[in-house]
């Protein structure tokens, strides 16, 4: 299997000329700690920012089995009890357990090579949300982060990073690292309402406005005679704070038609995976909807009846519904957790942490559908063809969504590329 | 804890899969068991070297997870769906059905072996034809779903020796039990206990009943399952047996026992209703004894992993047990 080791999207060509006119000009750049990345920044992510590309991911906290969703084994001695099934793309089986997935196929790509050697929680939560191993003294900006920073818009009234995780066990906020806290979270967690964002009951709607007004007033007075990029930074912190607060309504599906409700279905991840869908159509370029809790040491099969079904339904009404509205094409999906499960099955009938060969899913902008990468041995306890780890996956991540892999940040005098050192893109899963 | 009766391993034969269940013919020194292989075998258990024996024919698809004999026909079940029979003598399959929509859980043949019932996943329970394999009935008083809107599962069946009432049981704690000629619901217990959903936490949910037994003259039925689980990633949680006098509904005993954890998976009553044997476990196994007039645990032995299934002599002398990795016999006796 192929693998490519630069950018073929077809908007490199015309951003590297960008990129190129940029630099000849001898463009002035904000002198801050990812300089040289401003100097692409101007050039390449004005195209990207208008091509208005979003990510859900759809993370699976506590490590789903490959096994019983997309690397099915039956027969095997460690296939455990359920079947596969045809998909709609010819020669592509997934578990029964997600029937709906079944039929939506041609949409999605299937990597079941990854082997990413850090089964623990926490570790394996580090890999997978930073694309890298961690380094004492550098705080590594995790995927989100990443996605808003060159994905977002500074002029943004929409946030730019949502995370949701309203389970306890597993729960971790993420973080935007060096990238410094303007790329940090809007992180969800006892309900699905952002806290704080409401206007206070005490101050009415208009003076609410006339604070605004008044504080309009003086800022524009006061930058006319300082000028100062802390004045401005200033200003459009308040623009944002603005923008937020009338984006409470994002959150709220009670402004969906029931019928879209239903569709989405009662649950608590079906009404997330909704409101992920309003807030990438509002502009939202990254939000993460973590359901809990995979982590099935006992009674797996038991667990991945009822967890298939909630992610089988929830990530279906997802696809058709950002389809039906012409977002697919814009949105990439990502189906992905810490590790995945131990082919073994223990004497409880469960399966334990795994990470040396499982599998996660990518669906929509800038994916080849029907695409399956990767194979891992009868019993699912290597990976046979086509290994790759998480920086790999990082890389083609961010190629599926127009974004130059290689790409550097800058910390202090030191580069550092967003996809990690020796990293890849997977060509047989990109469009 | 008396020590009047004991329960002591005799025999331990180790095997390279997961067996689920297992059935005897009276009087023989044959068992059947069903497999993660999804094989039914005869094992011959007087064999100083027993080899076990796959029956040939039509095999099942998935994980089998019960057997049931009809004198010398022996009927097994599959998350395959399919109801398998099996003329014993012939080693061979003879009929295949495709039964049940969803995962089969559980099958048994009626007292007078003229019968056959399956539960599935479907949350149907089925009866069929014990010979021809026609199918008689089907019912339900099960929801699909849970209360938090997923997948149930319908996991337990029992016949009254008598042959006179029904009881199923699923995941989320609901009993019915059925009139046996009718097919007509005749009661309801509610064991909520056994069912442990993690709203905060985890969010998901684990336990259900997994046994059910009436008791010799059908007064009394025994439910058997899990108590709450606190990190339902694991079987973490105290075995638990209910008791009721079900037709009034009320619950005489609850045993919890949190030395040796997990589900019971059978439940035996002894003809004197006087006790009963449970087996099951979480990554290990158990087998109790509960004495029925002071509702305690009177006699215990830890098994080396998760039991599924159990089969008891006439004499209540041995007891088969098939399990992860391993079939078992244990002795019964006074000490």
């Amino acid at each position: 299997m192929k693998r490519k080791a630069w950018c073929g999207s077809a908007e490199h060509p015309v951003s590297r000329r960008g990129f190129l006119g940029a630099a000849a000009a001898g463009t002035a750049f904000a002198a801050d700690m990812t300089v040289l990345d401003g100097l692409k920044q101007q050039a390449l992510a004005a195209e990207l920012k208008r091509q208005q590309k979003r990510v859900i991911l759809l993370w699976l906290a506590g490590g789903a089995s490959q096994l019983e969703t997309w690397d099915p084994k039956p027969g095997a001695e460690t296939g455990g009890p359920f079947r596969a099934i045809q998909t709609t793309v010819p020669g592509l089986e997934i578990s029964e357990l997600l029937p709906k997935q079944s039929q939506r196929m041609r949409q999605t790509a299937v990597i079941r090579s990854l082997n990413t050697k850090i089964a623990d929680h926490g570790g394996g939560y580090r890999l997978m949300e930073t694309g890298r191993l961690p380094e004492p003294g550098v705080a590594f900006p995790h995927l989100g982060a990443i996605i808003a920073r060159e994905l977002g818009r500074i002029d943004s009234h929409v946030p730019d990073h949502v995370s949701m995780y309203t389970s306890t066990e597993g729960r971790r906020k993420g973080t935007a690292g060096f990238l410094g806290a303007r790329y940090n979270p809007m992180f969800l967690t006892e309900n699905m309402m952002p806290e704080n964002i409401r206007r206070l009951e005490s101050i009415s709607q208009v003076d609410h406005q006339d604070r605004a007004a008044l504080r309009d007033f003086f800022a524009e007075k006061f930058s006319r005679s300082v000028d100062s990029a802390a004045v401005a930074s200033h200003g459009s912190a308040y623009e944002r704070v603005r923008g937020l607060m009338a984006s409470d309504r994002l959150f709220d599906i009670s402004e969906e038609p029931q019928a879209m409700r239903e569709k989405y279905g009662p649950t608590q991840f079906g009404e997330q995976c909704l409101i992920a869908r309003r807030l990438v159509e509002a502009g939202v370029p990254f939000v993460k909807v973590a359901r809990a809790w995979w982590d099935s040491h006992g009674q797996n099969f038991e667990t991945h009846r009822e967890l298939c079904a909630d992610l089988d339904h929830c990530m279906s009404a997802l696809m058709d519904d950002l389809g039906d509205r012409g977002l697919l094409e814009n949105t990439l999906v990502i189906t992905l957790g810490e590790f995945g499960r131990t082919p073994r099955i223990n004497g409880s009938l469960g399966r334990d942490h795994f990470a040396s060969a499982w599998s996660c899913s990518l669906t929509g902008c800038g994916i080849k559908g029907g695409a399956v990468y990767g194979k891992t041995d009868e019993k699912g306890a290597t990976v046979v063809d086509g290994e790759i780890g998480a920086a790999d996956l990082f890389a083609t991540i961010f190629t599926a969504l127009g974004i130059d892999y290689e790409k550097e940040y800058m910390l202090g005098s030191r580069p550092i590329p967003i996809s990690d050192f020796g990293s890849s893109p997977v060509e047989d899963v990109l469009a | 804890m008396n020590d009047t009766l004991k329960i002591t391993r005799a025999s331990q034969w180790n095997q390279s899969d997961i067996l689920f269940c297992i059935a005897r013919p009276s009087g023989s020194d044959r068992i059947y068991v069903g497999s993660s292989d999804f094989g039914v075998y005869e094992f011959d258990s007087s064999a100083e070297k027993p080899e076990r024996v796959r029956l040939e024919g039509e095999q099942h698809q998935s994980y089998v997870t019960g057997l049931a004999l009809v004198g010398e026909t022996l009927v097994s079940c599959s998350y395959d769906g399919q109801l398998i029979w099996w003329d014993t003598a012939e080693r061979r399959s003879i009929r295949t059905v495709a039964a049940h929509d969803r995962w089969i859980r559980r099958v048994i043949a009626t007292p007078d072996q003229t019968q056959i019932i399956s539960v599935a996943d479907d949350m149907q329970c089925k009866v069929w034809d014990g010979v021809s394999g026609e199918l008689i009935s089907l019912f339900t008083d099960h929801a699909e779903t849970t209360p938090h809107h997923y997948p149930s599962m319908l996991y337990a069946v029992a016949a009254s020796p008598d042959g006179r009432w029904l009881a199923t049981g699923d995941k989320v704690g609901h009993v019915a039990i059925w009139d046996a000629g009718t097919f007509e619901k005749v009661g309801e217990l509610e064991t909520p206990v056994m069912y442990t959903w993690d709203p905060k936490q985890r969010r998901h949910s684990i336990g259900g009943i997994r046994s059910l037994a009436f008791s010799a003259d059908g007064s009394q039925l025994a439910v058997g399952g899990i108590g709450k689980i606190g990190n339902i990633d694991h079987l973490g949680g105290p075995s638990r047996l209910e008791v009721f006098e079900w037709s009034s509904g009320t619950r005489r005993f609850e045993i919890e026992d949190d030395k040796k954890k997990g589900l019971i998976e059978q439940i035996v009553w002894h003809p004197s209703g006087d006790w009963l044997l449970c087996a099951g476990g979480d990554h290990k196994g158990f087998l109790n004894i509960c004495d029925m007039q002071s509702g305690e645990l009177i006699a215990q032995e830890a098994g080396d992993g998760h039991i599924h299934g159990l089969v008891v002599d006439a004499e209540l002398q041995n007891v088969f047990t098939a399990g992860h990795n391993r079939i078992e016999r244990w002795t019964l006796g006074t000490s």
